[in-house]
C-alpha cells in the first residue's frame, strides 16, 4: 500500500494539494451555512453529468423521434422514468441552490475586491446553467417545450441591430424546427458543458486562490475569527449536506416524476397554460404586464431593454458597488433585495 | 476621472438611441391596419405520457432502494457526526498538524 | 501518549466504516444504473410471414424476414416445406448470405460456409446456423423458436 502511494507521490506530487487542503480554512459565524452552497452545486452539477449521458444513450435529437425517444426511455428502459425525473429534479435543485449562492453572496458582498473576477465567472456560469435549463426544455419536444422556445427565442428579437440575427442563430433560421432542436441539443451536450468546465475552472481556482472571503461585518470586528478546518472538519460537514440533499433528491424524483406531453406538432396553436421552467417565471410575469405600447414605443422593447440593464448592472456588481462599506454600499444592498422581492412577487403571481 | 465618467455617459446615452429608434419603427409597424386574423381554436391537450406505467417489481425495488437510502444516510449522518466532533475535539487541542495521519511504527 | 494512540485507532474506524457505508450506498445507486445501461431485448416469440409472400419461392432458394433485430433466413426445401435459421454466423457474429450456385450459406467476414441444411462446413464457424421452426397456420407461415 505504501510502496503504491510512493509510485502514485512520484508521479502526480499530490503532496502539494494535501497540504494546500490541510491549510485551508473555513471562516466560522452566523453566514457560514452559504458556505456550504458550492460544493452542493457541485453535486448537482455531477449528477446532471451522469443522468444526462445515461439519457442521451437513448434519447435520438430528430423531429420524428425525439418525443418517441423520450416516451421509450420514460416507458420501456428499466427505471428510465426514474432517471429523467432524477435528470429534470436535480437541474431544478442546482438551480435554486445557484441562486441561494448567488444570493449569499450578494448579501455578503463576498464580490469585493479582490474577487470581481470570480463573480463574473460565477455570473457566466449562471447564465450557461440557464442555458443548460432553457435548452434541455425544448429536447422532450413536446407541446409547452415547443411553445416555450417559441417565446423565448423571440425575445431576443427585441434587440436593435442584432436582435433578428441573434434568434436566427438560436432558431437556426427564421422559425424554430428539427434543426433548433439539433442546435439546442447539441448546445446542451457540447457547448455548454465545455463552456461550463472552462469556467467552473476558473471559479473554482479563483475561490482556493482568495480564500473564503469574509463578511464585511465580520471583517470590521478586526482580529481573525473562529475557523473551522477544511479538512476534516468542513469537509466531513459537506458529506453530510451533500447526503441530505441526495436523499431529497431521489424521494422527491421518485414521488413526482415529470411526464412527457404529446408530440409537438409546428402547425397547432399553442396549447393552453404554457409556463416556462420556474426560473424564468419572473420574467415571463413581467414580460405579460407590459403594454404593447410605452411612449410611443414597443413595450416588449422596453421591457427586453430593462432586462438587459438590469443583467448588465448584475453582472458589474462589485465595480458598480465599490464602497460596500459605505452609504452607497447600503443602498445597493437595498436594491438587492428589491430585486429579489420582486423576483419573488412576480413568480408567485404568476403561479395563481 | 470625471473625463471618463462623462464620455462613459454619453456613451451610454447614444447607445440608447437604437433601442429607442427600433421600438418607435417596431411600434409604428405594428401599429398599421392588418387584416382581421381570426382566434384561432384552442386545442385541449392531448393524452400526457403518465412517467410510472411501472411494473409492480420495479416499483417495488424503487421504495426498497428509497428505503436503503434513508437508512445509509441516517447511519452516515451519525457516523459523519461523530468524525466532525472528534476532529473538532483534536483541532481545539491544537493537533491539527497530524491530522490525517494514523500513528505509524512500534507499539501500535 | 496512550491515549493518543486510541484516539487516532477509533478515527480510523470510524473512517473505515464510513467509507464502507459509502461504498454501499454507492453501489445502490449504481446498481439501477448498470440495468438502465443494457435494456432488456427480448428474442421475439414467433414471427408470422405471410404466406403469399413465399409461395412462389422455388425449392431450394432462400428468403430473408426480420427475426426481431436479426436477418431470418426462411429456405424452400425440395418438398415444398419451409425450414428457418437465424442468418447469423456462429463464429462473430456477422449476417451470413446464401450462395444460390453453390447451395451453401456464407460468412463473408472470415470465410465461413454452412451446407444448405445449416450445418457448418468450412471455414472457422464453430457450431450450425440456429434453427427455427416453422409451422403453417391459416395464411401464415409462424416461425418459433426451437424447442
Amino acid at each position: 500500500m505504501n510502496v503504491l502511494r510512493a509510485w502514485i507521490e512520484e508521479r502526480l506530487g499530490l503532496r502539494a494539494v494535501a497540504a494546500f487542503l490541510e491549510k485551508k480554512e473555513v471562516p466560522r459565524h452566523k453566514h457560514t451555512i452559504f458556505y456550504y452552497t458550492g460544493s452542493s452545486i457541485l453535486l448537482f452539477l455531477g449528477i446532471q453529468i451522469v443522468t444526462g449521458v445515461l439519457l442521451a444513450f437513448y434519447y435520438q435529437p430528430t423531429l420524428a423521434e425525439a418525443n418517441a425517444s423520450v416516451a421509450r426511455i420514460v416507458t420501456e428502459m428499466p427505471l428510465g422514468w426514474l432517471l429523467r425525473s432524477v435528470h429534470s429534479w436535480s437541474a431544478t435543485f442546482m438551480i435554486a441552490i445557484v441562486f441561494v449562492h448567488l444570493l449569499g453572496i450578494a448579501f455578503t458582498k463576498a464580490y469585493r475586491k479582490p474577487r470581481e473576477a470570480t463573480w463574473i465567472t460565477g455570473v457566466l456560469l449562471l447564465a450557461a446553467s440557464l442555458a443548460f435549463g432553457f435548452t434541455g426544455y425544448l429536447l422532450p419536444w413536446d407541446e409547452l417545450s415547443l411553445a416555450a422556445t417559441k417565446v423565448g427565442t423571440n425575445l431576443p428579437k427585441a434587440i436593435p441591430v442584432v436582435g433578428a440575427w441573434l434568434t436566427g442563430v438560436m432558431r437556426a433560421g427564421e422559425d424554430v424546427t428539427g434543426d433548433t432542436l439539433s442546435r439546442f441539443f447539441i448546445f446542451h451536450v457540447s457547448v455548454l458543458p465545455l463552456a461550463v468546465i472552462a469556467l467552473l475552472g476558473v471559479h473554482l481556482f479563483l475561490v482556493q486562490r482568495h480564500g473564503m472571503s469574509v463578511p464585511l461585518e465580520e471583517e470590521r470586528k478586526g482580529a481573525k475569527g473562529p475557523v473551522i478546518p477544511f479538512w476534516p472538519n468542513f469537509a466531513y460537514r459537506e458529506a453530510g449536506v451533500w447526503l441530505i440533499l441526495l436523499g431529497l433528491l431521489v424521494t422527491i424524483a421518485v414521488f413526482a416524476a415529470p411526464g412527457l406531453g404529446p408530440q409537438a406538432d409546428l402547425m397547432a396553436p399553442a396549447p393552453e397554460g404554457i409556463k416556462p421552467e420556474w426560473y424564468f417565471l419572473f420574467l415571463f410575469q413581467t414580460l405579460k404586464l407590459f403594454p404593447a405600447r410605452i411612449l410611443g414605443l414597443n413595450g416588449e422593447i422596453v421591457a427586453v431593454l430593462i432586462m438587459m440593464a438590469g443583467m448588465g448592472l448584475f453582472a458589474f456588481l462589485p465595480f458598480i458597488d465599490n464602497r460596500p462599506a459605505e452609504r452607497k454600499g447600503k443602498v445597493i444592498a437595498g436594491l438587492v433585495w428589491a430585486g429579489l422581492a420582486y423576483a419573488m412577487g412576480m413568480s408567485i403571481w404568476s403561479l395563481l | 476621472m470625471n473625463e471618463r465618467r462623462r464620455l462613459v455617459s454619453v456613451l451610454t446615452v447614444l447607445a440608447l438611441v437604437p433601442f429607442l429608434l427600433a421600438g418607435i419603427l417596431e411600434a409604428r409597424n405594428q401599429d398599421a391596419p392588418k387584416a382581421p386574423g381570426e382566434q384561432a381554436a384552442v386545442k385541449a391537450p392531448e393524452q400526457e405520457t403518465a412517467a410510472v406505467p411501472r411494473p409492480p417489481k420495479e416499483r417495488m425495488a424503487v421504495y426498497v432502494l428509497l428505503a436503503w437510502v434513508w437508512l445509509s444516510i441516517m447511519v452516515l449522518f451519525w457516523l459523519l457526526r461523530l468524525r466532525v466532533r472528534e476532529a473538532d475535539r483534536v483541532f481545539q487541542m491544537g493537533l491539527r498538524r497530524t491530522a490525517g495521519k494514523t500513528p505509524e511504527g512500534q507499539g501500535h | 501518549m496512550k491515549l493518543l494512540y486510541s484516539l487516532f485507532s477509533r478515527r480510523a474506524f470510524l473512517n473505515s466504516l464510513i467509507g464502507g457505508w459509502l461504498a454501499a450506498l454507492g453501489a445502490a445507486f449504481i446498481s439501477p444504473l448498470l440495468k438502465y445501461i443494457v435494456p432488456p431485448t427480448r428474442e421475439p416469440d414467433q414471427v408470422s410471414v405471410p404466406l403469399a409472400e413465399v409461395q412462389d419461392l422455388a425449392a431450394g432458394s432462400v428468403q430473408g424476414f426480420a427475426w426481431g433485430n436479426k436477418p431470418g433466413l426462411l429456405k424452400k426445401a425440395e418438398d415444398g416445406s419451409f425450414i428457418a435459421f437465424v442468418g447469423v454466423c456462429t463464429h462473430l457474429d456477422c449476417n451470413v448470405s446464401f450462395v444460390a450456385e453453390k447451395r451453401r450459406f456464407y460468412c463473408a467476414c472470415h470465410e465461413g460456409w454452412y451446407d444448405e441444411n445449416g450445418i457448418n462446413v468450412a471455414g472457422p464457424p464453430p457450431a450450425p446456423l440456429r434453427r427455427l421452426a416453422v409451422s403453417v397456420e391459416g395464411d401464415a407461415l409462424i416461425v418459433k423458436k426451437q424447442g
